[in-house]
């Protein structure tokens, strides 16, 4: 009876989930279209692969950075907009905006600020300092690729946090006002400790979408992450490896190392989400 | 030295011009993206040294955009896609959130997990599979593999759940005594409380299918079946940086129907996302 308020989920998981998985965990260990079995080699040959592993190095390079920023950023920015009553839900909006907008589209205009005759240089000529060919050298297309992530990402971060700054019950702040805390004081004892959950939160939320990072970099870099493969990324070594190269079973062996990186990560979220409720 | 109110008042004046500026920066690339695609002389390169106002203004580039259908097409698309994920993915996560806090059933907390259990896994670890299974039953290139697996919504499951929860067992009792079976509790008593949940759970689904882009880039070539970001992402690769002005077009027009839906609906958007959040992605 119960199963059968059930049956769609379960349809579901079974067809696009379990099997998949399973499957994908069956692929990672043959090689070719005749699926020919090869033991661990996928695994090993993924493992030992320079591309794989500069591919990591640029998925870790960028989302830290990512975080970096946009987290402090984000929380900073929220706790002024929560100061503010009036127009606090004006600027709440306004800084929102960017994330409402597919990646793709956000990503195409970056590709035109991001030009070597783009606003953004024309900014550091204002500023005096020497025009940056960004999409064209390895570390500054990285770079470009964290503005672009930061800038999509801080609206998020920004909700998040109003949302917990709301919640921080106002005697904390009215009793400590009594004993006479300053502004900053009441910041740093009582803001601060109360958002550390969702700051850990963000963290570990913006490190899973950042090791899923494919659209961005893709838009900006395309299959192979140009230039000199500096955009690109774990997904994009999976999807030029599976749909690029029909190489299945490597593309599989490394869309399971990622699986197994990323539970890890969801353990820990799910722990932190535990301890909050 | 000035009264605290004065102060205060100051205070949030240099914290709103600050806000202000930040906020131009946020929304610069936006407007300049419109600048650009308002010029003329943008046809081909992007105007040096970049400026706001357009030297030539001009509507010759949203004429070339809407000159062929194929944006429109991909409108259509995008949004058929969106309305059928939105239906299903509602209709499964609170048939089966309903079940989870209502039911007593065999192996409730083991399901109960597995719908968890499928969160952690990354879509990923999954695409390949899923190209192949679709491949296999012909359907690549059909509306079918972006369509069937939002059948699962283990977050909005989630979400509904202990939004049923809360709403009291009185109901429940009270409608058996009336005799109504299982269902009909369901669809008569519980669905049209769920009122706030299925505004989340429609505001992310349509979100995230709207948004989606690795799944529609794998499973559709074919250019009537092109969604919104298929559609900019083969255009501006195959352009690269010339035709700045036809891109910048294209992009604004490909953007302005999710930021009008968005400037209605902000605060149950920013509620939604807000709530997703804090929940665990």
């Amino acid at each position: 009876m119960w199963y059968v308020f059930l049956l769609p989920t379960l349809l579901g998981i079974l067809f696009f989930t379990v099997y998949p998985l399973l499957e994908s965990l069956r692929l990672s260990f043959t090689r070719g279209v005749e699926e020919r079995f090869v033991g661990t080699d996928n695994y090993t040959d993924v493992l030992t692969s320079d591309t794989f592993w500069y591919a990591v190095y640029n998925t870790l390079y960028i989302t830290i950075f990512q975080l970096i920023f946009a987290i402090p950023l984000g929380f900073v920015l929220a706790c002024l907009i929560n100061s503010l009553r009036r127009s606090s839900h004006f600027f709440k909006v306004l800084f929102y905006i960017p994330n409402t907008t597919s990646m793709v589209a956000a990503a195409t205009v970056f590709v035109a600020i991001l030009h070597p005759d783009g606003p953004l240089n024309y900014a550091l000529e204002l500023l005096g300092m020497e025009k940056v060919v960004w999409l064209s050298q390895p570390v500054s297309a990285k770079w470009g690729a964290i503005i672009l992530s930061v800038w999509h990402w801080l609206g998020f971060v920004i909700i998040i946090c109003l949302a917990n700054l709301q919640a921080i019950p106002i005697e904390y702040y009215e009793a400590s006002s009594i004993d006479g805390a300053t502004r900053l004081q009441q910041w740093w004892f009582i803001t601060i400790p109360n958002m550390l959950g969702s700051l850990a939160l963000l963290c570990i939320l913006g490190w899973i979408g950042g090791l899923q990072r494919f659209a961005d970099v893709f838009m900006l870099g395309g299959l192979q992450g140009s230039p000199a493969r500096s955009l690109h990324t774990v997904v994009g070594f999976i999807f030029e490896r599976g749909f690029g190269g029909n190489e299945y079973g490597i593309a599989s062996a490394a869309a399971y190392i990622l699986f197994l990186v990323i539970l890890v990560f969801t353990y820990f979220n799910i722990k932190l989400l535990r301890m909050k409720i | 030295m000035l009264s605290s109110t004065k102060r205060d008042a100051a205070t949030k004046a240099v914290i709103t011009i600050l806000l202000a500026a930040i906020g131009c920066i946020m929304i610069y690339p936006f407007l300049w993206m419109i600048s650009v695609s308002l010029e003329r002389t943008a046809n081909v390169a992007l105007p040096f040294p970049p400026r706001f106002i357009p030297e030539l203004f001009s509507w010759f580039n949203y004429g070339l955009v809407f000159e062929n259908n194929a944006l429109f097409l991909a409108y259509g698309n995008s949004t058929f896609l969106a309305c059928v994920h939105v239906a299903m993915s509602i209709a499964s996560a609170l048939l089966g959130g309903y079940a989870f806090s209502r039911g007593s059933f065999k192996g409730k907390r083991i399901l109960y997990i597995a719908v968890l259990a499928t969160m952690m896994i990354p879509f990923e670890t999954r695409l390949i599979p899923m190209f192949t299974m679709f491949n296999d039953l012909g359907l690549i290139n059909t509306k079918y593999p972006l369509i069937l697996p939002s059948i699962i919504d283990a977050l909005g499951l989630v979400l509904a759940k202990q939004y049923f929860d809360q709403l009291p067992e009185g109901l429940r009792e009270s409608a058996k005594m009336d005799g109504a079976g299982e269902f009909k509790t369901y669809f008569f008593i519980f669905v049209p409380l769920t009122g706030p949940i299925t505004a989340t759970l429609a505001i992310l689904a349509f979100q995230e299918s709207w948004n989606s882009f690795i799944w529609p880039l794998v499973v559709i070539n074919d250019q009537h079946l092109k969604t919104v970001p298929l559609f900019l992402s083969s255009f501006s690769a195959e352009n690269g940086d010339r035709l700045a002005g036809v891109t910048m077009a294209l992009t604004a027009m490909s953007i302005m129907p999710i930021l009008l839906v968005f400037i209605f609906f902000q605060k149950y958007i920013i509620r939604s996302v807000a709530l997703s959040g804090l929940k665990g992605e």
